[in-house]
């Protein structure tokens, strides 16, 4: 599964694993600005900025084939616009529109591939997001293997009962209440998740195992991973 | 069929704008999920959205070897009512642009405002004013449509802002598909809350039946902010100007897009359709954004 593999790169260790959420958070967004404002001159810059994603990966040490061909997971949507632009007799913008997805998503995958999920919404309450917000993701990512587990069995007990073979209103309402009963299952292991939480002094947040700290090594590694593509980019990008 | 939009794609004032607009909204509507709730709220919104995700692995037949599945807006605005099914949509976007790059970090604050703010507001609104009486089933059938249309029509409409162009063949047939999954997203929603309230009627979320302040706001908001999405539009021409040479467009999108703001535009400009169209949809975004802050904020002080 995709998130297994992820989670299981992002709890590597590596010198760009350790460094501040808040600082890698920062780093991206800059550098995701980058991207798609670049105008001019993309045939440069673009595998320029894929270079850099790299040589972070290898530095994170995450498989960079691996990570590379996870963008790609972008792909079938750009492409369908992008063929959508080609066709209006566009095809550089096409080209370009395909690209900047595809490297955006490749730069997003390096940040939750090098950060925990956990860590890295910490990070975002840190930078001001709400708590409220965050920590229902939090519940989300948590339960989301769970739930598509059950969904999976419910799906895999329809089809043996021969469910899938033929369409009609009768599998259509059978599916419906297939889906209920997935939201009733869901409902009763939300309430007990809660009086477990509860039972175990719960008082309103996730703690870390390491709390968050913005040292200088931090600083020192937001300086050239923000400064280094937004210099690329003022010096070939095309006018701001 | 959702809209996800990658980063990349939208023009750095539509992103910018709808990053801006969504986070208050998001602020003041997680504010009101969690009023009246003490933590139990937040397991029950994370497993939800865990739900919804979950969800997407039990197909619904449609015709012959073809199936769709739920996409869940209307259904969490039907049972969660519509802050909490809000930020559950939110919360949903954020891990799918985070863990499966499915729509951009950068156009979150799009994705969100189309599919989380107002695709989940247009799911509740029938259901507020119906829910009760013998068009129930209406409308929450209306309702589901309603939350894919919204979202769909928002991010096209953003996509041909931004100046990305689009010939009217492809414009028709996503238009085409986008219909047939908002009535399947429709059909979904009534029989799975159907069964819900076979199953436990307290699963599902009664509407309040008042009427009158939320309509009111609205309709101000619609008024005002067509004003504030002519300016927007036509402070950002060049994606429209784009738009209008393209003919095919022009044709299909003009009673779609232009409709629902068309009437407000007073003339001031020589008022190409497309800059009508245009200011049509920014308008209606920021009502959208703007109606959940007064319809919130307005149900506050009546209870």
């Amino acid at each position: 599964m995709h998130h297994a593999v992820l989670d299981e790169w992002s709890r590597r260790e590596s010198a760009l694993h350790r460094r501040d959420p808040r600082a890698k958070t920062a780093a991206l967004v800059v550098f995701l600005i980058v991207v798609t404002t670049s105008t001019h001159n993309f045939v440069v810059l673009g595998p320029a900025y894929l270079g850099m994603l790299v040589a972070g990966m290898a530095w994170a040490r995450i498989p960079p084939a691996g990570a590379l061909a996870r963008a790609a997971v972008v792909l079938p949507f750009s492409l369908v616009f992008a063929g959508a632009v080609a066709l209006a007799g566009d095809p550089q913008r096409a080209v370009l529109l395909a690209a900047k997805s595809y490297v955006s998503a490749a730069a997003v995958l390096l940040l939750v591939a090098t950060t925990p999920l956990p860590a890295l919404l910490r990070g975002f309450e840190g930078l001001g997001a709400p708590r409220f917000l965050l920590m229902v993701a939090q519940f989300l990512y948590r339960y989301l293997f769970v739930i598509s587990e059950e969904a999976q069995h419910m799906r895999a007990a329809a089809l043996s009962r021969g469910g899938g073979i033929r369409a009609g209103r009768t599998r259509f309402r059978a599916a419906a209440g297939a889906l209920a009963v997935l939201f009733a299952r869901s409902h009763v292991r939300a309430s007990d998740i809660h009086r477990a939480m509860l039972a175990r002094g719960f008082e309103g947040h996730f703690r870390l195992v390491r709390n968050l700290r913005f040292g200088l090594a931090d600083a020192l590694f937001l300086v050239p991973a923000a400064g280094f593509p937004l210099a690329l980019r003022l010096a070939l990008g095309g006018g701001v | 069929m959702p809209m996800h939009i990658p980063d990349g794609f939208l023009d750095t004032p539509v992103w910018v704008g709808l990053n801006v607009a969504a986070l208050p909204a998001v602020g003041v509507l997680a504010r009101k999920a969690q009023k009246g709730f003490d933590h139990s709220r937040t397991p029950l919104l994370g497993v939800m959205g865990a739900f919804v995700f979950a969800a997407q692995m039990i197909n619904f037949p449609v015709g012959v070897g073809t199936s769709g599945h739920l996409i869940g807006g209307a259904l969490l605005a039907c049972t969660l009512g519509p802050a909490a099914a809000a930020v559950t949509m939110t919360a949903i976007l954020a891990i799918q642009a985070l863990i499966f790059q499915d729509g951009g970090v950068l156009a979150l604050g799009a994705n969100v405002m189309n599919m989380a703010v107002c695709g989940t507001l247009a799911a509740y609104l029938p259901y507020h004013f119906w829910g009760r009486g013998r068009w129930r089933r209406a409308a929450i059938f209306l309702g589901g449509a309603l939350s894919v249309l919204v979202g769909a029509l928002l991010a096209i409409s953003e996509l041909l802002l931004s100046g990305i162009p689009m010939p009217g063949a492809v414009l028709g047939v996503s238009l085409g598909l986008f219909m047939v999954s908002a009535v399947l997203e429709g059909a979904i929603t009534v029989a799975v809350v159907g069964a819900l309230e076979g199953m436990q009627p307290d699963f599902v979320h009664q509407p309040s039946g008042r009427r009158s302040y939320v309509l009111g706001a609205l309709a101000s908001a619609a008024i005002l902010l067509s004003v504030v999405g002519v300016l927007f539009a036509s402070a950002n021409p060049d994606g429209l100007e784009k738009l209008a040479a393209d003919v095919g467009i022009a044709s299909r999108a003009k009673t779609l897009f232009a409709t629902p703001l068309a009437d407000y535009e007073a003339g001031f400009f020589e008022s190409p359709w497309a800059r009508k169209a245009g200011a049509g949809m920014a308008g209606l975004v920021l009502m959208f954004g703007a109606s959940v802050l007064l319809g919130r904020f307005g149900k506050k002080r009546s209870v």
